[in-house]
């Protein structure tokens, strides 16, 4: 009798636990598409330790490459018809350099703590308005 | 097993178990360095030495565990990271072994992989923590990648680790 | 118990989980609007949360239309375009209290904001963008015109003198944002902002508690195209809360004529587009009206008198007022009381802090 009710128990549990499985797996999906389809400005953030470095405005900005420091380590950031990019980093893994241009995701390098990403008004060095 | 979850003291034996887990954890996670990342998101790996983890987690004590995985952490970010790979590890790994255990009561031998999954995904909630600390709230975006991924690696490793038991388990 | 744990567990892992997507969520939910209109010659951009939000910025936007047909210089039904055809008009209390306002700042400036300049700019062509670079007959001829002295306000009715015709374009945009903030409360919106053309009004901080953040451009940029800077633009960040941030700068509205460049911000007094060695100045105050009328007075002084000017009214109560000057050198000055604001977004730049 007593086992019955502890098998119960365990096939309960059993239950919720895979129910918050999937929860936790569609949500991801559904958080993954909703990032990806999200617009965006065009309006980019390059960040390191959180903090913004540059602010570049891709639709006007000309075509130029320059570098960004971090205790000795380099990422050579490239900026080209309009697109911006991680062009070379002496970071290990080399993440930032492979996700090539900036897409909807940020490309992140985290050795270096740096991230570039599109502006965003829920982010906090995003700006609310400019004044003109 | 039941000795094993009984005895308070460390024998020779045990100590012997838990350094051959340690580095078969480790061997693991060298191999896992050396593939190539067919997906380039920071933080999405599969995290092949979790099987050794989620293993350990069924069969020893948390503190024993939280040894294994401690010095694996450790030797593994001297292998082949930096500081920041022993932050993330660390951060991941502790959450995820918080969670595992507090599983492990609701679980049992066939349930492992779901106790895993979650555990996979605390780990990634953990190392967002610190990401988000070090590089800033854009890193938030690669939350729901890492808790599909979490989810798909989690389930892997699981599934493995339930495998290697049944099969010790068959055998002793 | 094992029941317990794992449900408590579940419902932990589930908060993580909503919690960000959430966040994602926010500013997206039901009780926040924003909408955008096309009037005064510029985008407007409304912003406001609250339980009434989308009524508020409706109301807002009927607002801006009404003062815009009022005092529009463009529009020949509106009140000035009447008064300045007629030279005497009985106007509405709107047009009294710019009119009141724009004195108060004509006399305290020295003459340096003067709404009778409307006969300057056309002279130049500005209103029309038919440009044309007068010579000195016809600057002669026009320049005694300038002088808001000579208005006379008695009652409702409004007398111009001579030939003179005014336009209120340096003001009407911060009394128009002013009236937006009061319409937001009216709705109880607590949460608010709204951007005249980039002439910009907030109410209150943001839902989320953090200060709205405002960008100041880079009147250099600007200019030039951009820069090797890499900041594309934006010079700075500034949190504000409760307050107006309106800037004026040459940069808005130039014209080139035989390799010369000519700005649209007119000295009153010389008649000529103002050459006092600033490329923009950014006025910070809770009386919107005051800012944008003290943005190009200001301009028209140069750094110095501006400077010295906050330091006689920058702390007045109700008026008070920071400033953020950048000068043809590029350098950036900022009034005290923005020192721990500031947050610069092109690395090698500095900002010098005046002090009172």
């Amino acid at each position: 009798m007593a086992k019955d009710i502890r098998t119960e128990q365990k096939r309960k549990s059993t239950y919720i636990l895979a129910v918050l499985c999937a929860l936790v797996f569609l949500g991801g999906i559904g958080g993954m598409l909703w990032n990806l389809t999200r617009s965006h400005e065009r309006q980019v953030e390059i960040l390191q330790d959180g903090k913004i470095l540059y602010t570049v405005d891709l639709d006007r900005a000309e075509d130029r490459t320059f570098t960004v420091t971090y205790e000795g380590r380099t990422n050579e950031i490239e900026i080209r018809n309009h697109q911006i990019r991680v062009k070379a980093a002496d970071c290990p893994d080399q993440i930032c350099v492979h996700m090539d241009w900036l897409e909807s995701a940020p490309i992140v390098c985290l050795p270096n703590h740096l991230s570039i990403q599109y502006a965003d008004g829920e982010s906090a060095s995003g700006l609310d308005a400019v004044a003109n | 097993m039941k000795t094993n979850l009984s005895e308070k003291r460390i024998t020779t034996g045990k100590l012997t178990e838990l350094a051959l887990l340690t580095a078969a954890a480790l061997i693991l996670y060298v191999v896992e360095l050396q593939l190539p990342n067919p997906i380039p998101i920071p933080g999405v790996k599969l995290g092949l030495a979790n099987i050794v983890t989620v293993y350990a987690v069924y069969r020893y004590r948390p503190a024993e565990v939280l040894m294994v995985v401690l010095v694996r952490i450790f030797l593994g970010s001297l292998y082949g990271g930096s500081m920041m790979t022993f932050l993330y590890s660390l951060a991941g790994s502790l959450l995820c072994l918080l969670g595992m255990l507090l599983l492990r009561k609701v679980t049992d031998d066939r349930t492992i992989w779901l106790a895993s999954v979650l555990g996979a995904v605390l780990h990634n909630l953990g190392q967002m923590t610190v990401a988000v600390l070090i590089a800033g709230k854009g890193v938030l975006f690669y939350l729901p990648f890492l808790m599909t991924a979490g989810c798909i690696a989690g389930a892997f490793t699981g599934f493995t680790a339930q495998l290697v038991r049944n099969r010790l388990a068959g055998k002793s | 118990m094992k029941r317990i744990m794992s449900v408590i567990l579940g419902v932990l892992i589930l908060m993580i989980t909503a919690g960000c997507i959430l966040q994602y969520r926010k500013g997206e939910g039901e009780t926040s609007c924003t909408k955008e209109l096309f009037a005064m010659d510029t985008v407007m951009s409304f912003t406001a949360y609250g339980s009434k939000a989308e009524e508020a910025v409706d109301a807002a936007m009927k607002e801006i239309e009404r003062l815009d047909a009022l005092l529009s210089t463009g529009k020949e039904s509106s009140e000035i375009s009447q008064l300045n055809a007629a030279g005497s008009f009985l106007v509405s209390e709107d047009t009294k209290m710019l009119l009141k306002a724009a004195e108060t700042v004509y006399g305290s400036t020295d003459g340096s904001f003067d709404v009778t300049i409307y006969p300057l700019m056309q002279l130049w062509g500005f209103p029309t963008g038919d440009y044309h670079v007068p010579t000195e007959a016809e600057l002669s001829e026009v320049l005694p015109l300038v002088n808001a002295s000579r208005i006379r306000l008695e009652g409702s009715r409004v007398t111009l003198g001579e030939g003179q015709r005014i336009d209120l374009g340096g003001i009407a945009k911060g009394y128009a944002s002013e009236r937006v903030m009061e319409i937001y409360r009216e709705y109880g919106v607590t949460s608010g902002m709204v951007s005249l053309g980039g002439n910009i009004q907030t109410l209150g901080a943001k839902p989320d508690g953090t200060a709205w953040k405002i960008g100041i451009r880079d009147p250099e940029t600007e200019k030039e195209g951009n820069s090797g800077s890499g900041a594309g633009g934006i010079l700075l960040a500034l949190p504000v809360e409760n307050q107006a941030v309106i800037t004026s700068g040459g940069y808005e509205r130039y014209f080139e004529e035989n390799g010369e460049t000519y700005i649209h911000i007119l000295d009153p007094r010389t008649g000529y587009p103002a050459d006092s060695g600033l490329l923009s100045v950014t006025v910070v105050s809770e009386n919107g009206m005051l800012a944008d009328a003290l943005s190009t007075s200001l301009y028209i002084m140069g750094a110095e008198k501006a400077a010295e000017y906050w330091r006689a009214h920058g702390s007045d109560s109700g008026n008070a007022f920071e400033l953020i000057l950048v000068d043809t050198f590029g350098k950036v000055y900022a009034t005290e009381g923005l020192r721990d604001k500031i947050e610069m977004q092109d690395t090698e730049r500095q900002v010098k802090i005046l002090e009172r």
